[in-house]
């Protein structure tokens, strides 16, 4: 799966995890702290994304990620090395 | 015993299947009015007519933001809808949050959500949402209403089965009695059963329903001679208790709690018992030093389980209650199960004040003639003592007196 379509898949689960950012105008840069979301909120956004991508991790491997940009190109890049 | 003197009631929030807020609540009570269908509710049924009394879609609290609405269940969100009633009306915005408390009355109140999640994961359990960590406890339901509230004092979960509602009524006026809280509201939560729920207590013998699945509003018959158990009604009920005269913008109150006792059976089983519901009647008619002469109108538990009522009507007669006034709240609501307790002094405190009793639908052909029943139509009454009671399973019996304030 492309960053692009993976960037796409994160922000869709943000705006259903966080409905108040519906009309957001989403970039590379935004973070998940800076939008808003709680601990709880950021492990939700992070697994609906991986059911979504169906890439059985670990959350723990999604941490390193520091904007939504960073976690679509790992999310991305990992999809890929799972592939194969 | 603690003082019980002086606490009373300042706030009521209702959410029955019949009303949706006291008022709607109070005018179906009087009306006789039900709501009883086969269940549609997903998660409800498998395969199955379950008969019973499920809700309008609830009203979201507007302390509940869109995020916190996504992840609340259904118990949440009548909670909070139920819980803004009872606090708006007490007028605790702006009370010292330290001060006032909250006792949640129910165990395992969100099972068919629960069922709904493992449904959706079953096939790929390793993406479970990460939020059911926290939202299969019952004490989600703490967070969710102390943070929407505000609340600091206290906040916790009282199990009692059936008696859980009342027995949070009772552990919220301890609560202020002791001085912990100068405030304390008492929730009844929805008990929110799935299927798997319900074909236990069908097995148990202890529910009615399916069986009057073309006839929904002839299944829930408490006291009547041809009852065959007790039919499930969504429901939540909150009281606000605090000392009289406490705080000065407090409204004037509905009742004083001038009594309670909780007695247990030592028995696991879902058997009533006569000795146990007799001891919890007279130790609440103690503790309020009252005599059961004194006692106007008696809120039975009266689920219509074949021998649940007729001990109940025997504890009556033992204790000396026959003169007194009796209907059946869960004739209109159903059994509420862990809310029927605080929806039923709820609905006390409406009666008292009102200075009417409500009927009791379908109660035809009554189990023993001795008790005052109040049947087909609502009546004037003026109640100066009443007396509510709640038995779960597990052998837990409890019993609430409710008198009228001195002007």
């Amino acid at each position: 799966m492309t960053k692009e379509k993976t960037f796409s898949l994160i922000v869709d689960a943000v705006r259903e995890i966080l409905p108040e950012l519906a009309g957001h105008d989403f970039a590379d840069t935004d973070t998940l702290d800076a939008l808003g979301a709680n601990s709880m909120d950021r492990a939700e956004i992070v697994m609906t994304v991986l059911e979504e991508m169906d890439l059985d991790i670990p959350l723990v491997d999604t941490h390193g990620p520091q904007n939504l940009g960073e976690l679509a190109q790992h999310l991305s890049d990992t999809a890929a090395v799972k592939a194969g | 015993m603690s003082d019980s003197a002086g606490l009373v009631v300042t706030g009521i929030g209702v959410t029955t299947a019949v009303g949706r807020g006291k008022a709607d609540f109070t005018r179906a009570l009087f009306a006789g009015e039900h709501r009883f269908a086969v269940m549609e509710r997903p998660g409800r049924q498998s395969g199955t007519r379950f008969v019973g009394a499920e809700l309008p879609a609830p009203v979201p609290s507007a302390r509940l933001g869109a995020r916190e609405l996504r992840t609340a269940s259904l118990t949440g969100q009548v909670a909070l809808a139920t819980l803004d009633e009872a606090w708006t009306e007490a007028g605790l915005d702006g009370y010292d949050p330290d001060r006032v408390g909250l006792v949640i009355g129910g165990s395992n109140l969100q099972q068919r959500e629960l069922v709904l999640a493992h449904d959706r994961h079953r096939a790929k359990p390793h993406f479970l949402r990460p939020s059911y960590g926290l939202s299969y406890l019952d004490t989600d339901l703490c967070g969710l209403c102390t943070s929407a509230f505000g609340i600091r004092g206290l906040a916790h979960t009282v199990g009692g089965a059936s008696a859980s509602g009342q027995l949070a009524v009772i552990e919220a006026a301890e609560a202020v009695a002791s001085g912990r809280v100068d405030v304390c509201v008492a929730l009844g939560a929805l008990a929110d059963l799935s299927y798997w729920e319900l074909l236990g207590l069908r097995a148990m013998g202890a529910m009615a329903g399916e069986d009057h699945a073309d006839a929904p509003g002839d299944a829930c018959r408490p006291f009547d001679k041809g009852r065959s158990g007790f039919v499930y009604g969504e429901a939540c009920a909150a009281l606000v208790i605090e000392r009289r005269g406490a705080r000065p913008e407090a409204p004037a109150p509905y009742a004083r709690l001038s009594g309670w006792s909780v007695r247990l059976d030592g028995n696991r089983n879902p058997d009533p018992s006569l000795a146990g519901e007799t001891a919890a009647i007279r130790q609440a008619l103690d503790r309020a030093g009252l005599t059961a002469r004194d006692i106007d109108y008696v809120n039975p538990h009266g689920t219509a389980s074949p021998t649940g009522d007729t001990t109940e009507v025997a504890a009556l007669k033992a204790c000396g209650l026959t003169h007194a006034a009796v209907n059946a709240t869960k004739s209109i609501t159903g059994h509420g199960l862990t809310a029927a307790g605080a929806v039923e002094a709820a609905a006390s405190l409406l009666q008292l004040r009102h200075g009417r009793l409500h009927p009791t639908r379908n109660l035809t052909e009554p189990v023993d003639d001795a008790p005052r029943w109040v049947r087909e139509a609502a009546v004037e009454a003026d109640i100066q003592h009443c007396l509510s009671l709640s038995m779960g399973f597990g052998g837990i019996n409890t019993a609430l007196c409710l008198s009228a304030c001195a002007a």
